[in-house]
């Protein structure tokens, strides 16, 4: 492939890669983001290639394996276009029908469409509830494309912004656009992103740098991996065009290592990118040099954090230090960087194509554009949703995601990751953006979203956070290190049901420390779900402190399973599937739970059939006495006491 | 250093002890490590011997020979690694977290070598390799079972899974059973929330497994 030497070169390769494809031709797509490849999308492109061949139709029919569609709970997610059919839970076995239809208009594997509530079906993608409700700028073109394949990004107009940048705007004229878009960043801390590009710029010194935070370390949250698996060359896109607005001729992206999929995808993107001579020396004949290498992160969730992942990237233990100088002025190697996390970057091409009053046109007063979030937890429609900025907790949760499953009450949901916090109900009309969820006691975070239903314990999803972030505080301030692993131990002795009177203000006074002292924002942060939970959530701390109960039967120690000798009908499920033999009875005899032996993993309750329900969950009650043993079950149709 | 203990072991198939006490700096040429690596298997009558002696299967004696034979030749490729990265001091952590790929563990003279080569002092690697998840300062099982424990996850249940994973394998997060079958560990997060609690093993996802279904899982795997 020649390079392209100028911004006419790149338009008649894009004239080419367009006058080869027929649109009308008949294309298969598969999602193989990592949620497709969980639910074996592997296996179902497997299938689909060699029922193609088996069929005589490779030359009529084109596979595409894109990245993640977003719809994870019904994966894996096949597309066939022109029609755009959507089949959805999709198996090898599923495959011949499929395929067998793919060439007869109108014909349609019915049993893999969406169906509705009503038991409607739904063909196209874009008409499903889940998709319908959201506005998919960033994330949109996942579907369209094979992240492998360069040209498939140029076909949709990629690089057209970089051309633009290059031949017809000035470095400040770039500047100046992302600043009017308030583009601010989506990693968490919402920081505008043209002033940010702004500082490096006027920074002293020739050497700058621009970075991808790619160390998406938010559990629960896979926005970053799937962008950057699924449309690598929009992230870099933004970027050359970034550097050149800043001044950098180097950048870096920093990707987690445990993303083999994203570090892959990455490579290859910027050796084809090199191939067409859209990065390196003389980008398009501009006389613009750009080089990026990758870095790849090793695994610790404070790397993330902007002045640490600037020290690992020097080759050193990612701890963060004082921003006493912004990392804007003084970053890698003490020279300015800029560093803007994926979905930042991935924005900048579409600002600078379509301009700043249609981003700003997108969003509330205070934060404009998109946002992706990732929709986890006790929500029917995982994966991840793109909506404007301003929309509402409940839109997301209930019109996107469907509501909670089997039709538990919705309790809370955790935004912003671990340094986040938990909003309960009263707040879910609350519309999504930086700075109400500020106020409201959270964060937007990178955008991860974890939804909590009755069945949550809030004291045990603050001990879990904080355990998090015990185990991944760097250890260099005290207060962090020492104070979060004190919270830790109250929080592990209320779970206990050891909590004593004076554990929850205590904990509000440890938190008040670890904020103000902390170096980082991993440290002033952490406190926020402890906080936040106390905040909205104190009535269950108080259940666990004075009554030893867990509302919610999560906390092992303060609770007992035992069988309701009236529903009991000895069918033998519970006691053949205990892990620990705890469960007594046979045959037309009441099973019986042995206390001690009991081990409390849950089992005999997730499996004790729902027309039963015979197994009973208590908190904060003792156990009624068991009837004795050999007692006879009641049938049917005996009376029941 | 590295280079000598590859040697040893492939060259002059010394015996258990002596790999285990590491080689000398004898260097050797990759073609020569190359041509021999098929013949670093110890003959049937040595591996019975010392099955007697350790009251272990044969089966798992040759196991570990060819574990140790293999992390062997791995460190003598930590020369081609640092090459790549033409000896940058920065790359330290990039040249450590390929020789975990290739090799699935540190072993210490492999980061003496490294550290030798790049100049770096052998405190900063291992202030790296324990600061990271990614590394393992010990040999790993021949499974990797992964327990997620990110948020998603841990509300849909990840701590009651991880319970019956521990009892079903009887060794905790982070451990290697003294069989070498079974490593340990619990990740945060992998981005397939949709399935979860899920645990990978070698690669394969699983979806809230029953007691049962993960003993079925623990016994497919030799």
């Amino acid at each position: 492939m020649a390079r392209l030497r100028s911004a006419a070169d790149l338009e008649k390769k894009r004239a080419q890669i367009l006058s080869k494809r027929d649109p009308k031709k008949p294309c298969i797509t598969l999602c193989s983001g990592t949620g497709c490849h969980a639910l074996g999308s592997d296996k179902v492109y497997q299938a689909i290639v060699s029922e193609l061949s088996r069929n005589g139709l490779k030359s009529k029919v084109d596979v595409r394996r894109t990245g993640c569609h977003g719809f994870c709970e019904r994966g894996p997610i096949v597309v066939i276009f022109p029609a755009e059919t959507c089949y959805l839970g999709v198996k090898p076995g599923d495959v011949p029908e499929v395929v067998s239809k793919v060439l007869m208009d109108g014909e349609l594997v019915n049993r893999l469409l969406y169906k509705d509530a009503s038991g409607e079906t739904i063909k196209h993608e874009g008409e499903i509830p889940f998709y319908k409700h959201q506005r998919r700028i960033v994330f949109g073109n996942n579907r369209l494309i094979d992240p492998k394949n360069i040209d498939d990004y140029i076909a949709l107009g990629g690089y057209s912004a970089l051309a633009k940048v290059l031949f017809e705007m000035g470095p400040e004229e770039v500047l100046e656009t992302v600043k009017r878009a308030n583009l601010r960043g989506r990693g968490g801390g919402g920081f505008p992103a043209g002033v940010k590009w702004e500082t490096t710029r006027n920074a002293p010194g020739d050497i700058k740098y621009v970075v991808v935070n790619a160390d998406e370390g938010d559990p629960g949250a896979f926005m970053d991996r799937s962008l950057l698996e699924g449309n690598p060359h929009s992230v870099l896109e933004g970027l050359i065009i970034g550097a050149y607005a800043i001044g950098s001729h180097e950048g870096f992206v920093y990707v987690r290592q445990e993303y083999p999929l994203a570090v892959s995808n990455l490579t290859l993107a910027l050796s084809q990118v090199r191939e067409y001579g859209l990065l390196g020396k003389n980008i398009l004949g501009s006389g613009f040099d750009f080089e990026v290498t990758v870095h790849r992160g090793a695994g610790a969730f404070v790397s993330g954090e902007s002045s640490a992942l600037m020290t690992a990237i020097e080759g050193v233990v990612g701890e963060p230090r004082p921003k006493y100088i912004r990392t804007a002025v003084s970053g890698i190697w003490e020279r300015p960087t800029n560093l803007n996390n994926v979905e930042t970057w991935a924005n900048v091409p579409l600002i600078i194509n379509r301009g700043a009053d249609w981003f700003t046109s997108i969003g509330t007063d205070g934060s404009k554009g998109t946002k992706i979030f990732s929709l986890v937890g006790k929500v029917n429609n995982t994966g991840l949703v793109e909506v404007p900025m301003g929309v509402s907790l409940r839109e997301i949760i209930y019109t996107i995601g469907g509501g909670i499953p089997r039709g538990k009450k919705f309790k809370a949901v955790q935004t912003g990751g671990p340094s986040g916090g938990c909003l309960p109900e009263s707040l879910i009309d609350l519309p999504v953006d930086f700075d109400a969820l500020t106020e409201a006691g959270s964060m937007m975070g990178s955008g991860g979203m974890i939804v909590m239903d009755e069945d949550t314990c809030m004291a045990d999803v603050a001990r879990y956070f904080t355990n998090f972030l015990a185990d991944e505080s760097c250890g260099k301030c005290i207060p962090c290190r020492a104070g979060l692993e004190q919270m830790v131990t109250i929080l592990d002795r209320i779970c206990r049901g050891e909590g004593e009177a004076g554990d929850i203000e205590l904990l509000e006074e440890l938190s008040e420390v670890v904020q103000d002292v902390s170096l980082c924002a991993l440290g002033q942060t952490a406190p926020n779900p402890v906080l936040s939970t106390i905040r909205h959530f104190r009535d269950e701390y108080e259940a666990h402190i004075e009554r030893k109960r867990c509302p919610a039967g999560v906390c092992k120690a303060l609770i007992s399973y035992y069988i309701d000798p009236n529903k009991c009908t000895a069918c033998g499920i519970c006691l053949r599937e205990c892990p620990v033999e705890a469960i007594s009875g046979g045959k037309n005899l009441v099973h019986i739970i042995d206390q001690e032996k009991c081990t409390k993993c849950n089992t005999c309750f997730e499996v004790c059939p729902t027309r039963f329900s015979a197994v009973v969950k208590s908190s904060g009650e003792s156990v009624p006495a068991a009837p004795p043993l050999g007692a006879e079950v009641m049938r049917k149709k005996g009376k029941r006491e | 250093m590295a280079r000598g203990r590859a040697k040893t072991l492939s060259g002059e198939r010394s015996s258990a002890k002596e790999k285990s006490r590491g080689g000398k700096a004898t260097p050797t040429t990759k073609t020569i490590r190359g041509s021999e690596r098929n013949d670093s298997r110890l003959p049937e009558s040595v591996l019975t011997r010392i099955s007697d002696r350790l009251g272990m299967p044969v089966s798992q004696v040759s196991h570990i020979v060819e574990t140790i034979g293999q992390a062997a030749e791995e460190a003598g490729d930590t020369d081609r690694i640092v090459e790549k990265y033409e000896g940058d001091k920065a790359a330290l952590i990039q040249i450590l977290l390929e020789i975990q790929r290739e090799n699935r563990w540190l072993p210490r003279d492999v980061l003496m070598s490294v550290c030798k080569k790049l100049g770096v002092p052998i405190g900063r690697a291992y202030r790296i390799a324990t600061f990271y998840k990614a590394f393992s300062l010990t040999p790993q099982g021949r499974h990797q079972v992964s327990v997620c424990m990110g948020t998603a996850c841990h509300v849909r249940g990840a701590p009651r899974l991880l319970d019956r994973v521990i009892g079903a394998l009887n060794i905790n997060p982070g451990e290697t059973s003294p069989d070498q079958k079974f490593t340990l560990e619990t990740v945060n997060c992998l981005g397939c929330c949709a399935l979860g609690p899920v645990i990978v093993v070698d690669g394969d996802y699983h979806g809230n497994p029953t007691p049962k279904e993960i003993e079925r899982i623990v016994n497919s795997c030799n």
